[in-house]
C-alpha cells in the first residue's frame, strides 16, 4: 500500500513537473502583451454572452459569438510569433472552445430557458478555461477581478 | 434782451446728445458686469480599447459651460460599436434599458438624456456640443445593449449655474441641457 502510494506521489510529481515544463514562461513568448489583452477580451465577450442570456436579450447573443470569433482571430494574430507547438496546441483548443459559444448562439435563437442557455454557456467557459491553461499564470485573466469599467468595479 | 435770450447755461446740442447717450451706454456696462463670459470647455474621451471601460471615466466641467466633447473608439479588434451617453442622476438604467432593444440608439426626444454622441465604430470619433447642467454629478455610459453594466462614467459640474438659464454668446437662453447640437460622426 505504502509502496503505491509513493509511486503514485512520484509520478505526480513528474507530471506536474513536466506540466511546468511543456508551459512557456511569459518571458518566452515574444507578445507577452498582446496575448494578455486578447486572454481578457475572451472573457470579456464571455460576461456579454452571460449578460445578454441574464437579461433575456437572446437577439444580441449571435453578436456576441461574432465578437467572440473576432477576439479568437486577435488571439492567433497575437501568437504569429510563438512556437510552432504552443501555435498547435492552442488552435486545437480554441477552436474547441469556439465551437461550444457557436452552440450557445445557436441554442439561443430557439432556447428561451436562461438556466438550459446558461448549462451550455458554463460548458464554453470549461473550453475556454482549457485554452488559458496553455499559458503561465501571469498572462491568465483573474477569475476574481471585476469587469472593467467604473460600473465593473462597482459591481 | 437777446442777449439773455441765448444764457450760457443752456446746454448744448453735442452736450444733450451725450447726456442721451451716457444713460443707455451705462445700463448695458451694468448689464455685461452682471454677465460673466460664456465658460467654452472642450472634453476627450475614449475607450479602453476594445475593454468596455472609458478612459478617462470621470470629466469635470464648470455648470453652465458650452461643452465640446469629442469621444474616440480606441478599439483595434471587435466589432462592438461604442458612444458616449449623458442623463440625469438615476436616470442611466433606466435609458439602457429603454434602448435595449433598438441596437442602443438613443431617441432624440428623451428627456433624461443631456447629451449624446452617435455610435462609432473601431477606430472611429463622434463629436456633442451641449450646455452643461448646473451642479452636481452626472452619470454617462455606452449606450450599446450589455454594455452600460460596465461602461459608465461621471461627469463632474462644479460651480455655480444661474438656476433656470445659462448664456451663449450673450445671448440669454431658456435652461435646456440637452444636446444643442445633435452629435456627429467625425
Amino acid at each position: 500500500m505504502k509502496r503505491t502510494r509513493a509511486t503514485l506521489a512520484v509520478l505526480a510529481s513528474f507530471g506536474f513537473l513536466l506540466a511546468l515544463a511543456v508551459q512557456p514562461s511569459a518571458q518566452q513568448l515574444k507578445a507577452p502583451d498582446d496575448i494578455k489583452t486578447t486572454l481578457r477580451l475572451l472573457v470579456q465577450v464571455s460576461n456579454d454572452f452571460k449578460r445578454q442570456i441574464t437579461n433575456k436579450n437572446f437577439a444580441r447573443v449571435p453578436h456576441e459569438f461574432m465578437e467572440y470569433t473576432e477576439a479568437a482571430d486577435a488571439l492567433r494574430s497575437a501568437m504569429k510569433g510563438e512556437s510552432a507547438d504552443l501555435r498547435a496546441k492552442t488552435e486545437t483548443r480554441l477552436k474547441t472552445a469556439v465551437a461550444a459559444y457557436q452552440k450557445v448562439s445557436d441554442m439561443s435563437a430557439k432556447e428561451t430557458d436562461v438556466d438550459k442557455l446558461m448549462a451550455e454557456h458554463a460548458k464554453a467557459v470549461t473550453a475556454m478555461n482549457a485554452v488559458f491553461d496553455l499559458f503561465p499564470a501571469a498572462l491568465r485573466p483573474d477569475p476574481n477581478l471585476p469587469p472593467p469599467g467604473r460600473g465593473g468595479r462597482r459591481g | 434782451m437777446h442777449a439773455h435770450l441765448h444764457s450760457p447755461v443752456r446746454p448744448s446740442r453735442r452736450t444733450l446728445l451725450a447726456g442721451c447717450l451716457a444713460v443707455p451706454l451705462a445700463v448695458i456696462q451694468c448689464t455685461r458686469r452682471q454677465q460673466p463670459e460664456q465658460r467654452v470647455v472642450d472634453l476627450s474621451i475614449e475607450s479602453d480599447g476594445d475593454f468596455l471601460a472609458f478612459r478617462p471615466d470621470e470629466l469635470t466641467c464648470p455648470g453652465g459651460a458650452f461643452v465640446t466633447l469629442t469621444f474616440h473608439h480606441r478599439g483595434k479588434f471587435l466589432s462592438a460599436r461604442h458612444n458616449w451617453v449623458l442623463v440625469y442622476p438615476g436616470q442611466l438604467e433606466a435609458v439602457d434599458k429603454a434602448v435595449e432593444h433598438n441596437e442602443g440608439i438613443i431617441p432624440g426626444d428623451d428627456p433624461r438624456v443631456i447629451a449624446w454622441t452617435p455610435m462609432c465604430d473601431k477606430g472611429s470619433m463622434a463629436m456633442t456640443k451641449f450646455i452643461a447642467p448646473g451642479p452636481g454629478d452626472y452619470p454617462f455610459f455606452c449606450s450599446t445593449p450589455g454594455h452600460g453594466e460596465c461602461m459608465q462614467g461621471v461627469l463632474h459640474v462644479t460651480g455655480p449655474a444661474e438656476a433656470g438659464f445659462h448664456r451663449i454668446g450673450g445671448v440669454r437662453l431658456q435652461a435646456d441641457h440637452r444636446s444643442i447640437q445633435k452629435g456627429f460622426n467625425i
